[in-house]
């Protein structure tokens, strides 16, 4: 971006105001509390990865252009979240206008370590409003924190706010469109000897760089606290003249025996203390341990965090498959009395069995497992709004650190087993770029809620009686999503160990306070996820379904061919039987075959195609559930089809194969090249592959 | 109120080594100038004041009135001086 765009807003153009702060401290909530949007918003540090921009409008109605940005700690960023915030405050972002005006949220219960990054952001000089945020916790803390002494000293706006009960924002609004914004007196002492040297790399970075004067002097002094200048300068490289003055600087004071990086950060927080000596106050502290700490000391216990965690994950799918029941079984009865009605109303022929078992047998086979979707996000939801996320990462640390990942990298792989986009997504928090692409490698092998259906459907098969206790099918769930996270695990562990040799995994992360779960938060986090998994029912699986009907429809058997016929030789019958001979010894026929090949698009698709392919051939009369179809199905030989042992498999097959395009399409875009997602559908597959292989010859073997 | 302490030396120690429920003061940390400096940025610079709360491997320190989980392997170059609890 040109330096020239560095200039304050011209009153014409929109003001754009970039939201910057530590992780966690309630960006995104001011930000959806400003704009009325719906950012994503989590009580763990790392829940925004990428800049999302927004509009709000002053007091007076005119326009603000906001920028919600992911959290760090320091402007030399470690981590590709980091960077994402140092780029868009520095301009580098193409796609983003840079912020005239910055708007710094410390949370006020940890004022000294949030300062830190508003301190690196004065340097900026632009204008700067600081927002104190959680004012109701320092409150409750006994924490006393003046604001206007702060504004005083500070000489910028500095405002106290709840973002979450919407409080200050009028009075953040009416600074927002001040236009005469002043610029912050701070001033701090640069420590004497290394004043020349931020000087000179800054007369270069805007000589020889054309960085614009006051980012150069901010460039320079993190230049000088970061040995990694690619931290510092993103991908741009610095020019010659900088590098070597730079080195120069780092000789000379080698030599003399000073941590000058060291003295820097350490200067600033000198200046900081000095600030906070000024503005908090400890009122009545208390004493004794708070609610967070006693939680804590249970919930991150050695032995009790591990029962916590699997009390958790028991409680989950146990009421996937009691509380789903009832809504699923409407849900089903619905469909079904919908695909009867066509069948009633309309002449037989093509368009009709397009309309019964092209759209209403492939989506609603889908659909009927929206109840125990939105059960999944619930809990997802809980854990990520109360706190909990930190702490699994926390006690999984030790048994991260032995495949040679640390704790952080639970956090992408618990969220993995939502949905494998956002698990990859949020990898942009782990610092070691060879731990996070490991990290990305092994999240699609968490069970993701598209796996639920499949996995659903594979144990109504293999329980068709209503007497088989819950806590079977229970058992056989988590089994899956066990042997999911160990495949996880191994892989990690083998992939550190070979391809993506590195450092030894270090871990540094803060814990949140517990807060009680916001309802609201999460019920919005669940329809929106209902509502894409209804989308995605509505377009890719409506859209494969009715495309998977027609390849079974035609070329059209001669008269007088049965259904099943039909579908073998149909276009989608080829296929299957192209496929067959490999998937014949996991014991699969041609019909699963077309299902493993729709299903690459979305593995729910999997349940719809089967739906298809059976329901086509349970011809006339009322629409039977897809279970009793599949369990009707034979080999040619009469054999059944779905036997146990076959459900088994294939569920085991879904834990491991590699069948989401969008995964994949995520995937190609945070590594920036096609090798590792293409070696991700090589590896997730083959393996898939083989585990089958292994499963059935032995499960065959024993006689199942 | 604190002189009286200020006449026998601290004991120094890893944070590693620190007892649980103590607390020490930042010294010095020795490590590589990466790693001193992601810890300075988290807080953990010298004369701030860390309680131990628990850990082997992983510990959980509370600093500033925020919980931190760190591994032993950055603890390790945290240089402390114990200021109170601990035996
Ligand atoms: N009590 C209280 N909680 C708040 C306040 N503002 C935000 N929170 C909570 O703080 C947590 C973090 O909020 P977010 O908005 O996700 O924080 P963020 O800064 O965007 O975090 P990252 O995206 O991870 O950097 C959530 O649990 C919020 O509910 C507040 O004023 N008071
Ligand atoms: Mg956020």
């Amino acid at each position: 971006m040109p330096a020239d765009t560095a200039k304050p807003a011209a009153p014409s153009r929109t003001p754009v105001y970039a939201l910057v702060g530590n992780p966690n401290c309630g960006k995104s909530t001011l930000f959806n509390a400003l704009t009325g949007l719906k950012q994503k918003i989590g009580n763990y540090p790392g829940v925004t990865v990428e800049k999302k921009i927004g509009t709000a409008y002053s007091q007076h109605g005119h326009p603000l252009t906001i920028i919600d940005l992911p959290g760090a700690y320091s402007l030399a960023a470690r981590s590709p979240d980091e960077a994402v915030l140092r780029d868009v405050l520095l301009g580098r972002r193409a796609d983003t206008p840079i912020p005239d005006r910055i708007v710094c949220i410390a949370d006020a219960t940890n004022l000294e370590r949030n300062l830190y990054l508003v301190h690196q952001i004065l340097d900026l000089g632009r204008p700067v409003i600081l927002v104190l945020n959680m004012m109701d916790v320092a409150e409750r803390a006994g924490l006393v924190v003046r604001a206007a002494r702060m504004e005083k000293e500070l000489g910028i706006p500095v405002i106290a706010c709840e973002a979450i009960n919407g409080k200050g924002l009028v009075e953040l609004k009416l600074a927002m469109s001040r236009h005469d914004l002043p610029l912050s007196r701070h001033s701090w002492a640069i420590p004497a000897p290394i004043a020349p040297a931020v000087s000179e790399i800054a007369a270069s970075l805007s000589e020889n760089d054309r960085r614009p004067p006051l980012i150069a002097r901010a460039e320079a002094l993190l230049l000088l606290t970061d040995q990694d200048s690619v931290r510092v300068a993103g991908s741009r490289p610095l020019s010659e003249r900088t590098v070597e003055i730079l080195r120069s600087w780092e000789k000379r004071w080698a030599a003399q025996g000073t941590d000058w990086a060291g003295a820097l950060v350490n200067s600033r927080y000198d200046a900081i203390t000095e600030l906070c000596t000024h503005v908090i106050e400890r009122g009545g502290m208390k004493t004794g341990a708070s609610v967070s700490d006693r939680i804590d000391a249970v919930v991150t216990h050695p032995v009790w965090g591990w029962v916590v965690l699997g009390a958790i994950m028991s409680a989950l799918f146990l009421s996937i498959f009691t509380l789903a029941q009832f809504p699923m079984d409407w849900i089903s009865e619905h469909m079904a009395s919908l695909a009867d009605a066509v069948k009633h109303a309309m002449p037989a022929g093509d368009l009709r069995d397009l309309i019964t078992d092209g759209a209403i047998g492939g989506v609603g086979g889908v659909v009927i497992f929206l109840p125990q979707i939105l059960i999944l996000f619930f809990f997802i939801g809980l854990l990520e709004s109360t706190g909990y996320m930190a702490r699994a990462a926390f006690i999984m640390d030790r048994l991260m650190s032995r495949v040679g990942l640390n704790g952080k990298s639970f956090i992408p792989m618990l969220s993995s087993y939502a949905c494998a986009i956002p698990g990859i997504m949020a990898t942009r928090t782990i610092e070691d770029t060879k731990d996070r692409l490991v990290t990305i490698l092994v999240a699609p092998l968490m069970s993701c809620s598209a796996r639920l259906p499949v996995y659903l459907l594979m144990i109504a098969a293999l329980f068709p009686v209503a007497t088989v206790p819950v806590a079977a099918k229970v058992g056989i769930m988590i089994s899956m999503y066990a042997l999911g996270t160990l495949g996880a695990f191994g892989f990690a562990w083998l992939f550190k160990r070979t391809l993506l040799k590195g450092e030894p995994p270090l871990m540094i992360m803060e814990l949140p306070p517990y807060r009680l779960p916001k309802i609201r938060d999460v019920a919005l986090h669940m329809v929106e996820r209902a509502w894409l998994f209804l989308k995605r029912a509505g377009t890719i699986i409506l859209g494969i379904s009715i495309l998977l009907w027609a390849l079974t429809a035609y070329p059209k058997a001669p008269v007088g061919a049965t259904d099943a016929q039909q579908i073998a030789q149909s276009y989608a019958g080829m296929a299957g039987h192209a496929l067959e001979p490999v998937i014949k010894p996991l014991g699969f026929d041609w019909q699963i075959g077309i299902g493993l090949i729709t299903s690459f698009a979305a593995r729910e698709v999997f349940v719809s195609s089967m739906g298809v392919i059976f329901n086509a051939q349970s011809g006339e009369g009322n629409t039977a559930p897809l279970r009793d179809a599949l369990l009707a199905a034979k080999w040619p030989d009469g054999r059944l089809l779905f036997t146990p042992l076959v459900c088994i498999t294939l569920m085991v097959f879904y834990v491991f194969a590699m069948q989401c395009m969008s995964t994949i399409a995520v995937v190609r875009r945070e590594t920036n090249s096609w090798r590792w997602p293409l070696f991700q559908i090589a590896y997730m597959t083959g393996t898939a592959w083989f585990v089958c292989l292994l499963i059935h010859q032995i499960g065959r073997a024993l006689g199942y | 109120m604190m002189t009286a302490e200020f006449r026998q030396p601290r004991p120094r120690m890893p944070l590693t080594e620190l007892p649980v429920g103590a607390t020490g003061r930042v010294c010095a940390l020795d490590g590589e100038a990466a790693l001193c400096q992601r810890l300075r940025e988290m807080g953990f610079c010298e004369s701030a004041v860390i309680e131990k709360v628990s850990g082997e491997r992983t510990l959980l320190c509370q600093l500033c009135g925020t919980r931190i989980a760190l591994s032993d392997r950055a603890a390790q170059h945290i240089v402390v001086e114990l200021i109170r609890g601990g035996v």
